[in-house]
């Protein structure tokens, strides 16, 4: 049906690595349905073009530009930037009816039949179930719903600081009202069920739908070793204890979007086999240039001490560049005598 | 074939004798810092607890521990106190006063040093803020999930900020030694330097982490050590930050040491740096009051060992308890780095051996390394439940058989003997006889392992069939978990059953020290060792004749895997063909070794190593003669005069045990011991030996 589509977002160029993931998962299970990405200025200018490859519509959203009412918001709440960005799913008024899905989930099987739900219905969130988990929801576009997003928004602000605190206090009756609403937690599996109810996880994990990758360590941050199909990790992050998910999202990545980021020269040629070395060098570069979300799109500016201080925090250290023991040795022998 | 008799005395370069002047101790405040301060988590918690003792006899009130604080370590082993010294009393107060926890007290080891410790929950508050301080100072950042490292920076932030509140209150002196072990006492280096603290700085590295990660890969590690890119390396095992923090607190170091020949060289590659001095690790050694007590303690643990075997091998005891040799290795699961795959794979040749020489020599052989298991298997609490009802059912019979023998002779009578046992006894003795009747073969593993199929010895002994079986004269037991003298199966400590075995066997790829088979030697056990590990260098630099001494070291870093292997195998089956009477001279010499290793005589190293930091951070202050290499004069183990009791498998090609054929060996325990006590004590006095051939230092280094 045309009148009705996937949406999700992506802000810098890791995002577009999981977005890429998420369309390409859903057209492996054969959706019916329009797939959209909302971007964000400091997405790239050739991860774009791989986006069109996947997506049928890719929609820049420029908040700051907009000079709307959004803006407004923007100017009394700075904090709220992503948010009111993803806010702006309400205006595809081309649609009838969308399924919101964030950029770090991903399908394991056609889920076409939540076209059949209503406005707003969602999964708990893992945390306080009372909420529902704003990473995977049914809505239907509407300016007039938009605007009072905004409204609320800028009047209120959000519980926490985030468009799930927001979402949930504009749709507060989702918890009590219409258990039709209430998607079943299978479409919505977020990972850290794995190690806050292992035996459940055990029992029903095998039925999820879609996974939801939430934690800081998204799966473009682990490292992966195509030889042996398998993420090399610290065993002591409880994520690792199923690395199933992640295993699948990276067969994913390898097999249907590294040809695409490759056609587009983003990532080195690798066809004659992938080597894992280059993969997650190449990719590791590419999280580079998008760890910095402000930066201009292209090309990446020298990282700030700060952004690098960030990387190594995130088991990112560009070892075989700027982090390499001899810059370190140079900066120690500046006050060893 | 005539065995070779070799009396030429050899003399290797001992023990450096430079002359440390005496340092001014009581202008001096020694610290040593490490994580395993009160902290038993691995070895480096044993180098800590033996020095202390010859570190408080040097330095006294001077001398501090600083470690992490755990409530149930410092319940345990400290008696916490007041600082006496009124500076650190300060300093403690000044972290206190911010809202970190900090322990004063003693530790309760021989010689009761002072430690300080700090709690690390409680100041896990600082983490961003020091982490933002520990990116300015070295640019490197730690990874969140990475829970050990930033414990680690907490730890070292805790210690630097503490050394910044001491020296802030002292001018001219005292003046201060820091020692640090290991990367995740390293950050306090760090940060004293950046902060151009005055302290003279020693890091001491006990393995490189990037070489425990090759060796564990399999690569050829020896050979190839200048070749690997090593940021590249650390970087793909994940372990750059890690890595990062071992080479910059090597490199901020005023003195670097390895523990060892072999570590050294790796950590010339592995960390670009060469050690300034090596400081090989000691024991206390215990000295019995009574000479040769540890060899009556021999016999008393070996009876406890071979009670276990009789009921692990109840229904196959078909072999000779008293011509049983019971070997073992013992230690943490490293598979190939401790080298029990070269070790079982000897032990298939030498089964081969045996059989084919039809030695009446049987070789048990443990292997004690802990996996992960689920309690003792049945078959083993049989074994030794058989056993006990043998030994029930004997005492029975033998009460009642007293009884009328007694009874009789008190008639004067002399008993009828086929009388006196009745149809009862006779019964119960043949049902405990049925009970010992077993279908299946004595088990391999005394545990349920939980990951049987891919346990690698296991997988290795189905490999090599290595089962137990009646016509194996090598027998194999491997029992994964550390002993316990509480334990229902075989309730010994390990030094009791290290006392017990015949032979300790660590045929080691990565070891970097290797206190398994120093253990062995203060305990007269004789062991095997290979030239990869820091003992086994350190032997070969200093006993002319290692194997007269019970020290087999394997050589496995110039020959293939194959020779390495074969070269195990002779040694074992050397050892295996040494009458009763060799093998308690050898037992005799080996504890003999045990002053090498006493900290008494190591601690000297330890000395040299912080007298070149003073000199080094504090030139105008303490001088040292500038390149004073240290003179390499000290002790020598010659080769004993007496034939070396380990004849090589070639000289025997057929099996001769006859106990007459020793009488022959000119063999003088006391005269013996007397030389080689002379040449620990006074090594200077070269004229007691006048035909020794000196040997360029430097010579067995290769």
């Amino acid at each position: 049906m045309a009148d009705q589509s996937f949406v999700t977002l992506a802000t810098n160029d890791s995002y577009v690595k999981g977005a890429l993931v998420l369309g390409s998962s859903l057209q492996h299970h054969r959706t019916i349905k329009k797939l959209t990405v909302l971007i964000t200025p400091q997405v790239s200018a050739p991860m774009r073009k791989v986006l069109e490859k996947v997506f049928d519509e890719v929609l820049l959203v420029d908040v700051l530009d907009s000079g709307d009412s959004a803006h407004l918001a923007l100017m009394k709440r700075p904090e709220l930037g992503v948010t009111l960005t993803k806010l702006h799913c309400w205006e595809l008024t081309q649609y009838s009816k969308c399924v919101f899905m964030d950029a770090d989930t991903m399908v394991l099987s056609n889920i076409d039949e939540l076209f059949e739900k209503e406005e707003l219905s969602a999964a708990p969130d893992p945390g306080w179930p009372d909420c529902f988990n704003s990473g995977v929801f049914v809505y239907r576009p509407s300016i007039e719903t938009y605007n009072h997003l905004l409204q609320l928004a800028t009047e209120k602000g959000s519980f926490d600081g985030g468009d799930q605190g927001l979402l949930n206090t504009f749709f507060s009756s989702w918890a009590t009202t219409d258990i039709n609403k209430h998607l079943p937690f299978i479409y919505n599996l977020s990972s850290i069920s794995l190690y806050s109810y292992l035996p459940a996880f055990k029992a029903f994990g095998s039925n999820a739908k879609v996974v939801h990758f939430l934690g800081r360590m998204k799966p473009w941050n682990y490292t992966y070793d195509s030889k042996t199909k398998s993420i090399r990790g610290d065993t002591s992050d409880p994520t690792m204890v199923h690395p199933e998910f992640l295993n699948m999202w990276w067969h994913t990545f390898i097999t249907n979007i590294l040809p695409l980021l490759e056609q587009h020269g983003i990532v080195k040629d690798a066809t004659t086999g992938v080597k894992a070395e280059e993969v997650t060098e190449a990719v590791s570069h590419m999280s580079l240039s998008a760890a910095a979300p402000t930066s201009p799109p292209c090309p990446p500016p020298a990282e700030s001490s700060e952004e690098r201080k960030e990387r190594w925090e995130q088991g990112q250290a560009d070892y075989m560049g700027a982090d390499s023991f001899d810059n370190i040795k140079k900066k120690l022998d500046t006050y060893l005598q | 074939m005539p065995l070779v008799r070799s009396l030429s005395m050899t003399s290797l370069n001992g023990l450096p004798q430079w002359e440390d002047e005496d340092l001014p101790v009581e202008d001096l405040l020694l610290f040593e810092v490490a994580w395993e301060v009160t902290n038993k988590v691995g070895g480096i918690y044993t180098v800590i607890q033996t020095k202390a003792k010859i570190t408080t006899d040097e330095w006294g009130e001077n001398y501090f521990l600083i470690g992490p604080y755990f409530e149930h370590n410092v319940k345990t082993q400290v008696e916490v106190c007041e600082p006496l010294n009124p500076a650190i009393k300060k300093a403690v107060d000044t972290l206190k006063g911010q809202g970190c926890q900090v322990f004063f007290g003693r530790w309760l080891i021989e010689g009761s040093p002072y430690v300080i410790l700090f709690d690390i929950g409680s100041a896990a508050w600082n983490l961003d803020r020091w982490k933002g301080e520990f990116w300015d100072a070295c640019n490197i950042g730690i990874p969140f999930n990475d829970r050990e490292a930033n414990d680690a920076l907490i730890f070292g932030s805790l210690t630097a900020w503490f050394f910044k509140e001491l020296t802030s209150q002292f001018d001219d002196k005292p003046n201060l030694i820091a020692h640090f072990h290991e990367w995740q006492a390293g950050a306090g280096l760090i940060l004293s330097r950046f902060r151009k603290l005055p302290v003279a700085t020693v890091f001491t590295t006990h393995a490189t982490l990037l070489g425990r990660y090759l060796c564990a890969a399999s690569i050829d590690f020896y050979n190839k050590l200048d070749q690997f890119d090593i940021d590249k390396e650390a970087g793909e095992r994940e372990i750059y930050h890690r890595y990062c923090m071992e080479r910059a607190s090597v490199h901020c170091a005023h003195v670097f040491t390895t523990v060892s020949q072999i570590t050294a060289i790796e950590a010339e590659h592995m960390l670009k740096r060469k050690a300034d001095v090596v400081t090989p690790n000691g024991l206390n050694i215990k000295k019995f009051s009574a000479m040769h007590e540890f060899q009556n303690l021999h016999a008393m643990y070996k009876a406890r060992i071979q009670e276990f075997v009789r009921g692990h091998f109840y229904g196959h005891l078909d072999f000779n308890l008293a011509r049983t040799l019971f070997f073992f290795i013992a230690g943490r699961y490293e598979y190939s780095n401790k080298g029990a795959d070269l070790f079982l794979e000897a032990l298939s040749r030498l089964n081969f051996l045996l059989r084919v020489h039809r030695s009446d020599v049987t070789v048990v052989v443990f292997f004690i390394m802990p996996a992960k298991t689920n309690n003792f298997n049945v078959e083993t609490l049989k074994g030794q439940a058989v056993r006990k009802q043998l030994w029930d059912t004997a005492q029975c019979v033998k009460e009642k058989f007293g009884k009328k023998l007694y009874d009789a002779l008190l008639k004067g009578e002399i008993p009828d003997l086929n009388k006196i046992l009745d149809r009862d006894d006779v019964t119960i003795m043949k049902r405990a006889i049925f009970s010992t009747q077993r279908q299946s073969l004595p088990p391999v593993t005394t545990h349920n392992m939980i990951d049987d199929s891919n346990d690698p010895i296991l997988s290795t002994i189905r490999r090599i069939g290595l089962f137990n079986n009646r016509t194996d004269r090598v027998k194999v037991i491997l029992h994964p978990e550390f002993l316990s003298s509480t334990s229902p199966l075989l309730p010994m400590d390990y030094e009791d059953f290290v006392r017990g075995c015949h032979l300790g066997v660590f045929p080691s790829y990565y070891e970097p020290w290797g206190y398994t088979p120093a253990e062995c030697t203060v305990m007269g056990i004789p062991s095997v060792t290979t030239n990869l590990s820091g003992f086994g260098c350190f032997m070969q630099e200093h006993v002319a004749d290692p194997a007269a001494y019970g020290i087999y070291i394997v050589d496995r870093r110039y020959r293939s895997p194959d020779e390495s292997c074969n070269q195990l195998t002779q040694f074992l089956y050397g050892f295996c063909q040494q009458s009763r009477r060799q093998r308690i001279i050898q037992r005799n010499r080996t504890e003999r070794l045990s002053d090498l290793l006493d900290w008494r005589y190591l601690g000297r190293y330890y000395m040299h190593a912080r007298h070149l930091a003073l000199s080094r951070t504090f030139p105008d202050k303490f001088e040292m003669e500038p390149n004073a290499p240290p003179k390499t004069e000290g002790f020598r183990y010659p080769r004993p005069s007496s034939v070396p009791p380990s004849p090589s498998v070639s000289q025997h090609s057929s099996p001769h045990h006859s106990e007459d054929e020793d009488e022959d060996e000119r063999y003088d325990e006391d005269e013996e011991a007397e030389r080689d006590r002379q040449n620990i004590k006074s090594p200077l006095s070269l004229g007691v030996l006048p035909q020794r051939k000196k040997k360029q230092h430097g010579e067995y280094r290769n």
